[in-house]
């Protein structure tokens, strides 16, 4: 079968008849609906071909068209299969038109302006807006894990936390997220949070660089572009209210010590490094307390939302409301949660028959508290390390505190519960976003645009720390055991206020035109001006009456210390930029493809040399499917795609030639003090940094090649593409002359990184039988990445630990955010294999034998090596929807291979609770020679818990993320409720993990350097939940 | 219609013309301070000197190499691999990325180029008191640059502004003769500009500026001017402590002996460990320190670096109080004091079982990271040293008046007996003999030794593993060669 486009299609046949007599005049009228939901089409195009005889149905796909005898009637409308018949009576007709593979002829939004997909050359991933809704995603970003080719998604469990978005790998270390723009407005990921996921139109994913390089300086990490609902003319209100309600659970927990083995262990760590039997009588033990049990509750889930659209003769709308709430299980819903509420109207307005008006606004509310995550002083860690030996509750008669303390962890680590009653936080945030935008009908064909975009976020936060009492002699005690306050111990309230303001001013013109009817060409070119800014400022003061989160303000704190015990801070920080872009898409025939793009990008950060930035890009396409020569049956539809073309990325700060007057500034080692004799030191100045005026963009350069195919019917939809990035100027120190002095050196673009890989989604679309309906859809996504030049620098990134010991790095030769330490070998059985093996100081028997990677003989910091890769080497997305009748099942599988995670929420402390693979530790020769599990020794002379691959796991995973069962109510039930539709569904959403991961959750999210680092992370939950649509 | 056209052209017009300004940038949106708020008051002029003044605290490394690469002390450390940067220097295995060499160099041309900048921003504003400060500010260029040259020999010599990052790669090595002839014209003006006194401690004056380039005379074989020059010196405000011990305590900073000292502080404690020495604290004491050391002492633990030879402490006579003060045998301490209960970890490198009683870190003089923030001044130029480089002056000058030769030798040793007994009677060479040896008394674990002796010429005699024609000065950093293509010294490539 060939596709053919209506316009394309009257336009042709028109040619073709239109020399055909007129001869008598029947008149025909009808109505036109759609196949598949039976419901009118308004805006038909109802014609007879080869005629200039045409009309449009109403609202309620009614038409009446005068034509003459003999002549074929055509009705076509956007997304359907054009229906055609030869006239020969006057009467009244139903037209039922069939749906057509609606990916076909989807109209895809691209920068400034929208493009049907088979028109497309670039490369794009799309989410249709009905996915997202379907799973309910808190935020928008989970709905494009696994289910957008050529994007990484690592999410957290933590409510409402942004998760680590990468499309198309990492090509730099500062900051690898996508540009988010929001019905034209451009947003950053962290706006994504604010969005109901029920608003959503659609999310395209624009991932080459003809695609993203009319976002120039923005485009380098890839564009997210985020469509919203908007009403139709002429239709009638639709209503549609859909609720879910649900509770999350931890899925599973981390083996560690219990008291008895405990109280063993302990014993032999001590014994072994000389110290006396800590726990005599083990038996008394039990199995004390398992703390991870404490700390994770069941908590809510629960969105509502109603939303209308609709629309009159001149003007359309699409209002909403919805709630959304997720209490974390980590201490339960009153410790962490996300609770939002959305206001939303979009409306379009017809100012004349020329000027069209589009404003779109939405106001959030977020609520918003957490509890610390991620860090050796998080909850979760303190759960894993905490003594298991003493009891959940306070048992010592005349001592300050619920819940109990040990006696024997004195730092960092203590009672969990302790920790989530002290831990007293609240953010709220205010936000309002949307645009104003007007669109002139300048011509026919041309059209111009200036739209205004904005996000004005108010974010309003407040947190207590207490006094408190962890123990006698715990070096965070504030308290003493009976209460009273420690000397100079402080309770502090914290409060602070950020607001940011950000917008767009886009101007533009999209200009339209043939040349002899095969040639089209759509064009558009314009200029942007952005606007970032932000503000803050926070103050903290000392001394809350009563110890009391309900007292906690600074107007009620009363502290004296130095400065009253105040403590007040602020920034601000501005960025600009300045656009004019052009996109010139052209096609023949629909046939031969071709798009070039161009942005030219200034913005404020860059040097005074390198203001304003080119970029360029082109693509071409092929439609091989529609030559005569491609005449394989089986292929319904083939195109070839190319394109090349350069995008930026503009993570820079303006640099400037700075005074510093600060008696010391820590890292870049300046001091421009002096103290003379015993004066007070007398401040001084100093240059303390220089500039670099020709500091510019990262410049990346991507080539992409794919193609899109039908066959079997359009049964099976396949688009695959390939692409390579090289990516030049990341900031890096430059080597200068060392008689500059010690000013801190300006970065310059110095650093190259390449990066490749491969997308895949295939769809398959199916009516089996009367009955059953199935689609399904896979994704792949593969990306290479390397580090080819730093300059010889390198980053060392996240670590861990007390003290700190650093894991992950950015340096030539190798991938971004690898894991970085020594390679274990076994373990040493005797001391005759010390004396055999490359110098190790300080090894006994039992402890870890470290590779000598370098060879020299002597195990050094410099053996240390690539241990891991945080980073999966694929990710595949796997859906299935099935219909049968009235009911539907729907699943959603998504898995990531080949990223490794580093285990560093062990605290190591010979009194902290144990992971239990320390149970087969080496206990003398020949017991074991894992390199996991040396012998255990209070003491560690060998540093067996130095970084090494002995923490690396492989964190490979397969997650069922969504399962659901749905039941659509019959339409006479409904009839009589005046209702047109009710789904009633059962969800599952992290249904299942399959790793072999021993920790929470295989999935670590962060920026590059602290993915994959487990310091505790906050697990992702099960959630069960049921859930009910409704469309009036 | 018409009006809709006219208001969107107008608009297009109006934000398409909106030019380039609208991404220019000015640091003061951010509220930054930068070169072009300065130098607009007096104060703005003061600050910048005062600044000046900061990188010679993180030069505490100099006197330390000064002493560990002659004959009077060792590196000493953990291991052989610690502090590996002193090692190098201590065995004469020095190569060229030598840390310590490198942060002297830096450090060096962070105080010139702070210099420089004041000069570059001279014209700018006249006010009361700008020609000494004018003065303090070429006194400490010269001190910089005195110091590069002598580690280093001839190097890049620029004065007349900060420079930037355009000016990376562009300099090459000036002649030792054109950088002590640039010292020489800075301290000539220092002297002009600079007052006898100055209401705060440790600020140059015009006698330290005399000293100084009396010394640099000296370094030059210039004797009769330095002679002269340093007359200056011997007949100003100066006299020597009756104490020899009290001169290197916190009481005895600024004292009636004190020509110039580095002012280091614990009254601004920081604890940068990426940049340990650029503090106020001086890092020279607590690396000297006595490992573990516990116990009622006065002294606190540090890390058992540069440890006097027994070479030097039997260089000492019999009644010298001078040994005492410049070196402690800890097991002989704490047999004498054994109310104090001291217990310490043996040097565990290189133990001489002596340690640098000058600049040992003592308890309660330092703050913050107590690593980093030893307040102990590092005595530059004191009367004693200028006394006995008049003295070698008289001696060697062309026409040799070593009558005062041995009157200001004599000044010195009687102080350190306490008594007229030991007195001097060398002449000629025996005299200036006489002379080079009291330095190493008086001046022992001051940071002198090893520049004395290669400018005496008795280095390769003094000391192990030294090399003519080679080690009279360091490598240039490894860094510097590369990056501006300086030419190394001889030996080192």
């Amino acid at each position: 079968m060939k596709f053919r486009f209506t316009l394309f299609c009257v336009g042709l046949l028109m040619a073709c008849f239109i020399q055909q007599a007129a001869a008598q005049t029947l008149q025909v009228s009808g109505t036109v609906k759609s196949k598949s939901t039976a419901e009118p089409l308004a805006g038909a195009t109802v014609s007879a071909v080869g005629t200039a005889q045409a009309t449009q149905t109403d609202a309620k796909g009614n038409f009446t068209l005068s034509i003459s005898k003999g002549s074929t009637l055509s009705i076509s409308y956007t997304g359907f299969k054009s229906y055609k018949y030869v006239v020969n009576q006057a009467g009244t007709i139903q037209v039922s038109l069939e749906d057509l593979n609606t990916l076909m002829n989807e109209v895809v939004v691209v920068g400034y302006g929208t493009q049907k997909i088979t028109k497309i050359s670039g490369a794009i991933s799309t989410v249709k807006g009905a996915d997202i809704e379907r799973l309910k995603p808190v935020r928008a970003e989970d709905a494009l894990q696994g289910r957008a080719s050529g994007v990484t998604v690592v999410s957290t469990g933590s409510p409402g936390a942004k998760p680590t978005v990468l499309i198309r790998g990492i090509p730099s270390y500062t900051g690898t997220d996508p540009v988010v723009v929001v019905d034209g407005s451009i947003q950053s990921l962290d706006d994504l949070n604010s969005i109901n996921a029920a608003d959503i139109e659609s999310v395209n994913v624009l991932k080459d660089a003809a695609t993203t390089a009319i976002y120039g300086v923005k485009g380098g990490n890839g564009v997210i572009v985020v469509t919203t609902k908007s009403g139709k003319k002429n239709q009638k209100t639709e209503l549609n209210y859909s609720s879910n309600l649900g509770s999350q659970q931890v899925l599973n927990t981390i083996g560690v010590l219990n008291a008895s083995e405990y109280g063993a262990m302990l014993n032999e760590g001590s014994v072994a490094s000389g110290g006396a039997i800590l726990f005599p009588n083990l038996s008394t033990l039990g199995v004390g307390t398992n703390w991870q049990d404490q700390i994770f509750k069941n908590a809510g889930l629960a969105s509502h939302s109603l939303t209308a659209r609709g629309g009159s003769d001149n003007m359309a709308y699409f209002v909403s409301g919805a709630y959304t709430g997720q209490g974390g299980i980590v201490g339960g819903a009153d410790k962490s949660y996300f609770n939002r509420y959305n206001a939303t109207a979009n409306l379009n307005v017809d100012l004349s028959k020329r000027l069209k008006a589009t404003v779109n606004t939405s106001f959030v509310n977020i609520r918003s508290a957490g509890v610390p995550e991620n860090a050796i002083n998080s909850v979760i860690s303190n759960a894993l390390n905490f003594d298991p030996t003493v009891p959940v509750y306070n048992t010592v008669a005349n001592t300050y505190g619920k819940y109990s303390v040990s006696n024997t962890i004195l730092s960092e680590i203590y009672n969990p519960l302790t920790q989530l009653d002290d831990t007293h936080n609240q953010y709220n945030t205010n936000k309002t976003y949307g645009k104003f935008e007007l669109q002139y009908q300048l011509l026919k064909n041309l059209k111009v645009t200036s739209r205004y975009g904005y996000t004005n976020t108010d974010v309003t936060g407040k947190a207590f720390t207490p006094l408190s009492f962890y123990g006698t002699g715990h070096i965070n005690s504030t308290l003493n055991a009976d209460g009273t306050t420690k000397v100079g111990a402080h309770n502090n309230v914290y409060e602070v206020k950020t607001s940011y303001y950000n917008y767009t001013l886009e101007n533009f013109a999209n200009y339209n035109f043939n040349i002899n009817t095969d040639h089209h060409f759509e064009t558009v070119f314009g200029m942007a001006m952005a606007k970032v800014t932000g503000n803050s400022v926070s103050g903290s003061r000392q001394d809350v009456p009563f110890n009391s989160w309900a007292f906690a303000d600074i107007s009620s704190a009363t502290g004296t210390a130095p400065n009253s015990g105040l403590d007040v801070g602020s920034y601000q920080y501005e960025r600009r930029n300045l656009s004019y872009f052009t996109r010139i898409d052209y096609d023949y025939k629909d046939k031969y493809l071709a798009s070039f793009s161009a942005r030219r990008d200034g913005s404020y950060a860059f040097g005074t040399n390198n203001k304003f930035g080119n970029f360029f890009a082109g693509s071409l396409g092929w439609v091989v499917s529609d030559e005569d020569f491609f005449k394989v049956n089986f292929i319904d539809y083939l195109k070839l795609r190319g394109s090349f073309g350069i995008t930026g990325n503009e993570n820079v700060s303006p640099q400037f030639q700075r005074i510093s007057t600060l008696t010391y500034a820590y890292g870049s080692g300046q001091n421009a003090g002096y103290t003379f004799g015993n004066d007070p030191t007398s401040i001084g100045a100093t240059i303390a940094s220089f500039k670099n005026e020709d500091l510019g963009w990262e410049k990346q350069q991507q080539l992409n090649a794919g193609f899109d195919l039908n066959f079997a019917n359009s049964k099976f939809s396949l688009t695959a593409d390939y692409f390579e990035k090289q990516i030049s100027g990341l900031l890096f120190t430059p080597s200068l002359s060392l008689y500059l002095g010690t000013a801190s050196a300006p970065t310059a673009n110095i650093g190259t990184t390449k990066t490749s890989g491969f997308d895949l989604n295939l769809g398959y679309n199916n009516a089996v039988g009367k009955n059953w309906k199935v689609s399904s859809n896979l994704t792949f996504t593969a990306a290479k990445n390397e580090v080819t030049e730093t300059n010889n620098g390198l980053i060392t990134g996240g670590g861990y630990g007390i003290p700190y010991q650093s894991v992950t790095r950015f340096e030539k030769g190798q991938s971004p955010g690898y894991f970085y330490g020594f390679k274990t070998v076994g373990i040493f059985q005797n001391a005759a294999e010390i004396a055999g093996a490359p110098t190790q100081a300080n090894a006994v028997p039992g402890d870890i034998r470290f590779a000598d990677i370098n060879g020299d003989g002597l195990i050094s910091d410099l053996d240390r090596t690539k241990i891991g890769d945080p980073f999966p080497t694929f990710t595949m997305g796997w859906s299935l929807n099935l219909t049968y009748k009235a009911f539907d099942f729907n699943t959603f599988i998504y898995a990531s291979v080949g990223n490794d995670i580093y285990r560093a929420y062990e605290r190591n402390l010979a009194m902290t609770n144990k992971y239990r693979g320390v149970l087969a530790r080496w206990t003398g020769e020949g017991s074991t020679n894992d390199p996991r599990n040396p012998r255990y020794s209070f003491t560690d002379a060998n540093q067996n818990t130095r970084v090494s691959d002995r923490y690396v796991e492989d964190g490979s995973f397969l997650k069922i993320k969504d399962v659901q069962l749905g039941y659509t109510l019959p339409n006479t039930t409904l009839k009589r409720l005046g209702v047109s539709k009710v789904r009633l569904y059962a969800q599952v959403k992290n249904a299942f993990v399959f790793t072999k991961y021993s920790g929470f959750d295989p999935e670590i999210s962060g920026g590059i350097f602290d993915t994959g680092i487990d310091r505790g992370a906050y697990p992702q939950a099960r959630t069960w939940s049921f859930g009910l649509d409704v469309k009036f | 219609m018409k009006k809709y056209t006219y208001i969107i052209g107008l608009f297009l017009v109006s934000t398409f013309g909106s030019c380039t300004k609208f991404v220019d940038y000015n640091p003061q949106e951010d509220y930054q301070i930068t070169a072009d708020n300065y130098f607009k008051t007096a104060e703005d002029y003061h600050k910048m000197a005062i600044g000046v003044y900061s990188p010679m605290q993180w030069l505490w490394s100099i006197p330390v190499i000064g002493e560990v690469a002659s004959d009077n002390s060792v590196s000493g450390g953990e291991n052989a691999t610690d502090n590996i940067a002193l090692q190098q220097i201590d065995d004469y295995q020095i190569v060229a990325n030598n840390s310590n060499l490198t942060e002297i160099w830096k450090a060096c041309y962070e105080g010139i180029n702070r210099a420089n900048y004041l000069e570059e921003n001279k014209a700018k504003l006249d006010f009361t008191g700008k020609n000494a400060l004018y003065g303090e500010v070429y006194f400490l260029r010269a001190y910089y640059y005195f110091e590069l040259v002598k580690m280093f020999g001839g190097v890049p010599l620029f004065t007349n502004k900060r420079l930037s990052v355009g000016d990376s790669n562009k300099f090459q090595r000036a002649t030792k003769a054109q950088v002590y002839a640039q010292i020489e014209i800075d301290l000539t003006a220092a002297i002009a500009a600079l007052p006898v006194s100055n209401s705060q401690q440790g600020r140059a004056t015009k006698h330290a500026a005399q000293a100084l380039l009396g010394k640099v005379y000296l370094y030059q074989d210039k004797f009769t001017d330095a002679a002269a020059m340093l007359e200056n010196v011997v007949t100003g405000p100066f006299s020597l402590a009756t104490n020899y011990g009290t001169i290197f305590l916190q009481a005895g900073e600024n004292g009636s002996e004190s020509v110039f000292e580095v002012q280091y502080s614990n009254l601004s404690p920081f604890y940068d460990w990426s940049n340990p020495g650029r503090g106020q604290g001086n890092l020279a004491v607590q690396i000297c320190g006595i490992r573990n050391l516990t116990g009622t002492s006065p002294y606190a633990s540090g890390w058992s670096t540069n440890l006097p030879t027994a070479n030097l402490a039997a260089a000492f006579d019999a009644g010298d109080t001078r040994k005492a003060v410049t070196v402690l045998d800890i097991e002989a301490y704490k047999t004498a004091n054994a109310g104090m209960n001291i217990t310490y970890t043996v040097a565990p490198y290189k133990n001489t079982g002596l340690y640098n009683q000058k600049y040992l870190p003592r308890v309660g003089q330092t703050s913050g990271q107590v690593e980093l923030n030893y307040l102990n001044n590092y005595r530059a130029i004191r009367y004693a040293d200028v006394l006995l480089m008049a003295a070698e002056a008289n001696n060697r000058m062309a026409a040799p008046n070593d009558v005062k030769a041995l009157l200001y030798l004599n000044r010195v040793r009687d102080r350190a007996f306490g008594d007229i007994l030991h007195r001097s009677t060398a002449t000629g060479t025996a005299l200036k003999t006489a002379i080079w040896d009291e330095r190493r008394l008086e001046l022992g674990m001051e940071g002198h030794r090893f520049f004395d002796l290669v400018r005496t010429g008795q280095a390769a005699s003094k000391i192990t593993g030294w090399v003519a024609n080679k080690n009279e000065v360091f490598p240039i950093p490894q860094a510097e060669v590369d990056i501006s293509g300086l030419t190394q010294n001889p030996g080192y490539n």
